[in-house]
């Protein structure tokens, strides 16, 4: 049966886990946006090699498991910092944070993600309103800032809600490197416990009103963008 | 001269759609360029603003001799800065209303204080009628009034020359007049500008000068009566002859 005294009082504990669960989906968001952002930047220039480079990059963290590539990190992160170190820079491969390896992974998988909505979001724009600006006298930089990029980030809102999203669920598979948010508390409460259904269900619905929340923030963010520009 | 160009070359890929095109207006010169579809009109125009970057050729503007192959980015943000340009899809800003619009020029192509910028923008649709869509955005207005905003934001910089790229052929028969009019009104002012179209009541009416361009070239060039009636380029003939029997 299902033992519902056990889910309430499992709840408080997972919930608990929370806070590192937003981190690491907010953490991965920061610097995949970063990323991104030279990403676009790079292929939209058509920079020789590296555009090309990024574009092979991007497919390939598209094209596979999150998980995998959490392992790719994991195990790749210590290896790549010794060769650094064996080259004279001054890292520490030794005593890795789990958490750092989570912000890399995720920060990754959020720049491919990322890197690909900015990129519609863009031709999205038609680049006639590019040349009108600079044709009353902008500089290119102005045309940019003031017409390209308000237009471009109403176009972005919808993608960058779902990639956040599903970045807030994928950070339950980092139990899988030791570190214990929502997910791994869920984990590790079942097993003290013997009792399974009732701590996911726990989980279940902590995901629900979180990734309900942040959809509901962003929308309003959304709604904002967007009635500054077409019609209602 | 006000604005020359020589030699002007442009080629897409292997193909040559500007081959040497010597090209002047004078101040104060209303001059409207026609020809058959894919003669390069537009690929001229986008060229005088550089909206192309041409293969070769030099242009004149005001006081500065400019290498059309090798601009040097003042001399780019200079003839823009002078210029300006009416397309034919409007390219209005969809996320600025049509005062905002009107405005966007003076603020950061001219560097004017936004509040006197904006009474300006308010003032010109006030004399164009189009006061209660102030704060329209584009996607609220019809065609023909966001052309005549393009065409309000082009003259707000009082520009020397103003390039209109087939400003009327996007929009629904009925809405052609009330652009046409507010160009008219322009041409009248003294306002020097350049105007592709296929309007050839508005060129044989407002014209001081012809250009019939085909095929990469000026064919001929000259007042509007000598062009329309008393063409000296067989081309120029025929083009004239295929019109009369459509319309
Ligand atoms: N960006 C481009 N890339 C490749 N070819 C182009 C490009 N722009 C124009 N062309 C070609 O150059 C030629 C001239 O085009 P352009 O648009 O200047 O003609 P046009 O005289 O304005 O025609 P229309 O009356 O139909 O507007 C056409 O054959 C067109 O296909
Ligand atoms: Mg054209």
């Amino acid at each position: 049966m299902f033992d519902l005294n056990f889910a309430k009082e499992a709840f408080p504990q997972i919930v608990l886990a929370v806070p590192l669960t937003l981190l690491i989906a907010f953490i991965a968001t920061l610097i995949g946006l970063v990323l991104a952002i030279g990403v676009v930047i790079a292929r939209e220039k058509q920079v020789p090699v590296l555009a090309q480079f990024l574009a092979t990059l991007v497919s390939f963290i598209r094209g596979t498991p999150i998980l995998v590539q959490l392992y790719v990190v994991y195990y790749g992160l210590p290896q790549l910092l010794t060769s650094l170190q064996a080259a004279g820079w001054h890292v520490d491969p030794n005593g890795l944070p789990a958490i750092v390896i989570a912000f890399s992974a995720y920060g990754l998988n959020a720049m491919a993600n990322l890197s690909e909505s900015i990129r519609s979001a863009y031709h999205a724009v038609d680049p006639g309103q590019y040349e009108a600006a600079i044709s009353v006298g902008m500089k290119p930089a102005t045309a940019m800032v003031q017409i390209v990029v308000p237009q471009l980030i109403a176009n972005l809102i919808p993608n960058f809600t779902n990639i956040f999203l599903d970045l807030i669920k994928d950070t339950a598979l980092v139990y899988n490197i030791g570190l214990v948010e929502v997910m791994g508390k869920a984990n590790i409460i079942s097993s003290e416990g013997f009792k399974y259904l009732e701590t996911y269900t726990d989980a279940l619905i902590i995901y629900i009103v979180v990734c309900w929340v942040f959809a509901f923030v962003l929308r309003q963010f959304e709604r904002h963008y967007r009635y500054a520009q077409v019609s209602h | 001269m006000l604005l020359s160009v020589k030699k002007l070359e442009k080629r897409f890929g292997k193909r040559t759609v500007l081959k040497g095109v010597d090209f002047s207006v004078d101040q104060g010169e209303v001059v409207v360029i026609i020809g058959p579809s894919g003669s390069g009109k537009t690929t001229l125009l986008r060229n005088l603003n550089f909206l192309e970057n041409a293969d070769a050729g030099t242009m004149n503007f005001k006081d500065r001799q400019i290498d059309l192959a090798h601009p040097k980015k003042d001399d780019v943000h200079f003839v823009r800065r002078h210029s300006a340009m009416v397309f034919q899809n409007y390219n209005l800003f969809k996320n600025k209303t049509a005062q905002e619009n009107i405005a966007e020029g003076l603020i950061y192509g001219q560097g004017m204080d936004k509040r006197q910028a904006l009474t300006i923008a308010s003032d010109e649709l006030k004399s164009l009628g189009l006061a209660a869509q102030a704060n329209h955005y584009p996607s609220q207005l019809s065609g023909g009034q966001q052309q005549r905003i393009g065409i309000a934001r082009a003259t707000v910089l009082k520009p020397d020359v103003i390039l209109f790229d087939e400003p009327t052929s996007a929009l629904d028969p009925e809405l052609v007049g009330t652009v046409l009019d507010d160009m008219r009104r322009l041409a009248q002012a003294g306002q020097t500008m350049v105007v592709v179209t296929h309007q050839m009541s508005f060129a044989k009416n407002v014209a001081s000068r012809i250009v019939f361009f085909d095929d990469g070239q000026i064919v001929e060039s000259g007042s509007p009566d000598q062009v329309f009636n008393h063409p000296r380029e067989e081309r120029t003939r025929q083009f004239l002859g295929a019109l009369a029997e459509n319309y």
